[in-house]
């Protein structure tokens, strides 16, 4: 029970570029800019679908360190704890 | 028959020739490796990104095909050639292909690639656009063509396709018609996203647009980097070619050198033996 609870407080998340693989596994957070302002994606987030501020960075925060990513363009797509990060398309 | 001393000088050359076109072919098998590996990588992410989008619920006719709308009226033709030489005859095949079905009335041409450029102004082929071949290690950056190509009725593709080291095919693709057979075929498959239960940052229709762009932009960089594979393959190809030949050349020059090497002890040796004889006669007149 305990081990299921730790689960669904994890991200799992690929953040790609279409030539580079910046990030692939778990997370505890992700965070970005859109048009609406900075937002954050924790486990247990909704459905979500956005486009990422032009030129803007992206962290994402794992168990041993924030990965700060700078980048020229891109989608996060958020669903059921599954993230894609599509960057520089 | 060629002296000796001449025959060493060519084979020197040609020796040097075989050291070039080995480090040329080592080279191009190298870029091969790498570019195979980047095109797994783009169609990896092609695969995902076109995941989602076909799970947005847009009508593709109202996407894509809006494009055709506000179309200037004419077709064009892509050409993706090589920025250079060496690598075989695979642009000309290109070229050949391209012309085939070519009428200036109704189509434009655009070409990436100088020796592609090169090729077409010997033939007094005018286009309207030419973009160096946009590639680096890590981004290939296609929005300038993109933009130039948008507004036309139709876009063809003509491209160099990897088939093998040893072989290489002409690829035409038409980009449009392309993307939204793609999206029909998928419509009523896999998970749909709608916004009834996702929310959408800017909208949806937004996001749709953007992603439209973004799978032309990969289409054509996948175009690009295949083309990029073909012709370093097709480069491997010539300079193993020229390689196993000046191999050839070496090893007949090195024939004749020593047939030649010969003929010149042969002749010396007649030459005192004839002197030896005539001194011999001169000794027994005296």
């Amino acid at each position: 029970m305990a081990d299921t609870e730790q689960k669904t407080k994890i991200l799992h998340v690929q953040a790609r570029a279409p030539f580079e693989v910046y990030y692939q596994g778990d997370a505890y957070s992700i965070t970005g800019a859109n048009k609406v302002g900075k937002f954050d994606i924790l486990p247990g987030h909704s459905d979500f679908f956005t486009i990422i501020n032009p030129d803007s960075e992206v962290v994402i925060q794992t168990d041993t360190e924030d990965i700060t990513i700078q980048v020229a363009n891109g989608i996060i797509t958020v669903k059921d704890d599954e993230v894609l990060l599509f960057l520089n398309i | 028959m060629r002296r000796a001393n001449e025959i060493k000088k060519d084979t020197e050359e040609i020796e040097t020739v075989e050291d070039l076109t080995s480090v040329f072919e080592s080279l191009a098998s190298t870029q091969v490796a790498k570019i195979k590996n980047k095109v797994q990588m783009s169609q990896d992410f092609f695969n995902l990104l076109w995941g989602k989008y076909i799970s947005l619920r847009v009508d593709s006719d109202s996407q894509i095909t809006r494009r055709q709308k506000e179309d200037n009226g004419r077709d064009v033709y892509v050409m993706i050639s090589a920025e250079a030489g060496l690598s075989g005859d695979i642009d000309l095949r290109l070229i050949e292909t391209v012309l085939r079905g070519y009428d200036p009335k109704t189509t434009d041409i655009i070409v990436l690639g100088t020796h592609g450029a090169q090729q077409l102004k010997q033939r007094g082929i005018h286009y309207v656009g030419y973009y160096k071949v946009p590639m680096t290690d890590t981004y290939v950056d296609v929005s300038p063509i993109v933009e130039a190509i948008r507004h036309y009725r139709h876009v063809k593709i003509y491209f160099e396709e990897y088939v093998s080291l040893g072989a290489q095919d002409i690829k035409t693709i038409d980009l449009i018609q392309q993307i939204q057979t793609m999206t029909k075929d998928a419509e009523g498959s896999s998970e749909v996203i709608s916004d009834q239960e996702t929310i959408f940052e800017p909208s949806l229709d937004e996001i749709a647009d953007i992603m439209e762009d973004a799978m032309m932009s990969l289409a054509f960089s996948q175009a690009i980097l295949e083309s990029g594979l073909a012709q370093d393959a097709s480069r491997f190809s010539a300079m193993s070619v020229a390689k196993k030949r000046a191999m050839e050349l070496v090893s007949l020059y090195k024939l004749e050198y020593h047939r030649s090497k010969r003929a010149d002890n042969d002749r010396r040796m007649r030459e005192v033996m004839i002197s030896i004889k005539r001194k011999e006669r001169a000794r027994a007149n005296a």
